[in-house]
């Protein structure tokens, strides 16, 4: 078999250098593509309700244990600890609870449920999605004239923007209770003491959603990319499932930074 | 065919030009060039791992080729757009090496998905049609079974009825009897000739099975390696004296 011309030294070198900032450029050209397609789609009206309903229920309904554990877990750790500090320091909890609220909604209730929703959900997308690659079933669905974009990630999409909303704003019922009731048990702080919404605006509430939008739209379309690009056989849907871990979880940390970065000044000047 | 016909007279249906696929720095397909005649059935063999799955996916847009181009019925295909690649691919009929049969559907749902994609066919005609093919493989009463539930011969049958049910002008099979019992086989092979026959199909039959694609095939190729070591009819390939040729034709090995 002829082999194509191998790079010189040079060559390799510029390649080792330029091969991570293409291949991420690749990822975010197709990510940006493929979400283009999708509203194209969504515009024409090309929804399969029926596929909806039963990704609605794959993602969300079955993260709902998942999401009670890891955040009601979480709000427990973070009153505890914060508790813990303004013991030491001022030795007031009064503004405990209304302090996490903020803290909850403006950042670790959107962002730690994306986090989970990556892990659990973004992985199932891209194996799922990967074995079909690999099993020739997206082939036989652009044979028979039925675009995996429209019949895969669409649905995908829509179940995962809407399902991530009902899922953060669950996410912060369960960590604010879990917290009130460590404030109750490990500081003696009384519930009525603990609901205290004086630091929390609608812009907080309002950035919380936005959040939550931006991380229910990244998660479905990063993973679906990945799983798209499968191929090589089961070694190639566990590197589309690892690799759908990475890319979803960076994406809600670079979302993350940038609408943080947008909300403070707005939140800032709302005193 | 749904798209216009682009053939002059004399072209053939399906137009190889040079095709040339690189894969992690190896050659996989190396310059292939071959005719299919409208009508025809071109018996496509070669080792595994020659390039036969990949030159078929080639023909149907499904990859793309680094080098080279492909024509069917007349238009490039890979510079159709995605309207129009649609439509040519309505007119193709496809059963895949690994069934590629859909885990979400059942097998009814399965084999009616192109005619439902194809649309305007009444939905008693879809189940009648759905029924009459299973039959005609011998798995009659399965519709509501799922993939999942049967074994890798049953899903072949359930694959090869998906890609004949709309009838089509084109049929590729990636070995349509792989993992088949040898009654079947020839059942399966009765058939394709018998749609050759009816309906003047175009097909291209990528099988292992040289002795079941003799009868049905007019014209032969072998691929070895990427490289086209054969083309042509069923007289040139009887009269042909390259070796590997003979080795596949005759069915012997140099041990």
């Amino acid at each position: 078999m002829s082999q194509p011309a191998q790079p010189g030294l040079a060559g390799r070198f510029l390649s080792a250098i330029g091969e991570p900032v293409v291949y991420t450029w690749r990822e975010v050209t197709g990510v940006a593509r493929m979400a283009a397609l999708v509203f194209q789609y969504m515009l024409r009206g090309k929804i399969r309700w029926d596929a909806v309903a039963a990704q609605m229920y794959e993602i969300g309904n079955k993260s709902i244990v998942f999401i009670t554990f890891t955040l009601g877990f979480l709000g427990m750790i973070l009153v505890f600890q914060a508790g813990f500090q303004a013991e030491k320091i001022t030795g007031d909890l009064q503004l405990l609870g209304a302090l996490f609220l903020q803290i909850l909604l403006r950042e670790f209730a959107p962002t730690i449920t994306a986090l989970m929703i990556a892990t659990r959900v973004g992985t199932g997308i891209a194996a799922e999605i990967g074995s079909m690659v690999v099993t020739e079933q997206v082939d036989a669905m652009r044979m028979n004239s039925a675009p995996p974009v429209e019949y895969l990630v669409v649905p995908r999409f829509i179940a995962g923007t809407i399902m991530m909303v009902v899922l953060v704003i669950y996410a912060v019922l369960v960590c604010y209770l879990a917290g009130m009731f460590t404030g109750l048990y490990a500081f003696n702080v009384n519930p009525h003491t603990f609901v205290n919404f004086a630091f929390v605006s609608v812009l907080d509430v309002a950035v919380c959603l936005v959040k939550a939008l931006a991380y229910g739209m990244a998660i479905p379309l990063v993973a679906s990319h990945t799983g798209l690009r499968t191929h090589g056989g089961s070694a190639g849907v566990g590197w589309a499932t690892t690799q759908s871990v990475v890319s979803c979880s960076l994406s809600v940390v670079i979302l993350d930074f940038i609408l943080s970065g947008l909300s403070y000044p707005l939140l800032a000047a709302a005193g | 065919m749904t798209l216009l016909s682009a053939l002059g007279p004399g072209d053939p249906m399906i137009r190889v030009e040079g095709i040339t696929k690189y894969y992690l720095g190896a050659t996989v397909l190396d310059g292939v060039t071959l005719d299919i005649p409208s009508g025809s059935n071109l018996g496509l063999m070669g080792p595994g791992g020659a390039g036969k799955s990949l030159l078929l996916k080639i023909i149907a847009g499904l990859v793309e080729p680094d080098q080279g181009r492909v024509l069917v019925d007349g238009h490039d295909v890979g510079t159709l757009d995605a309207h129009k690649l649609a439509q040519l691919r309505f007119n193709i009929g496809m059963v895949f090496q690994n069934y590629a049969l859909f885990d979400s559907m059942n097998v009814g749902e399965n084999i009616a998905f192109p005619l439902r994609q194809r649309g305007g066919v009444p939905e008693e005609e879809i189940q009648a049609r759905v029924r009459e093919q299973l039959a005609l493989v011998g798995l009659p009463g399965i519709a509501h079974q799922y993939p999942r539930e049967l074994s890798g011969g049953m899903k072949k049958r359930v694959s090869f009825c998906r890609a004949v049910i709309p009838a089509p002008p084109l049929l590729f099979y990636d070995d349509p009897t792989a993992g088949l019992d040898p009654v079947t086989s020839s059942k399966i092979f009765i058939h394709l000739r018998r749609m050759q026959q009816d309906g003047g199909t175009t097909a291209i039959t990528i099988s292992h099975d040289i002795d079941g694609i003799k009868p049905i095939c007019d014209r032969f190729a072998l691929l070895d390696h990427g490289r086209l070591v054969f083309h042509g009819t069923r007289d040139e390939i009887e009269a042909s004296d390259d070796r590997l040729v003979r080795q596949f034709w005759d069915g012997f090995s140099d041990d």
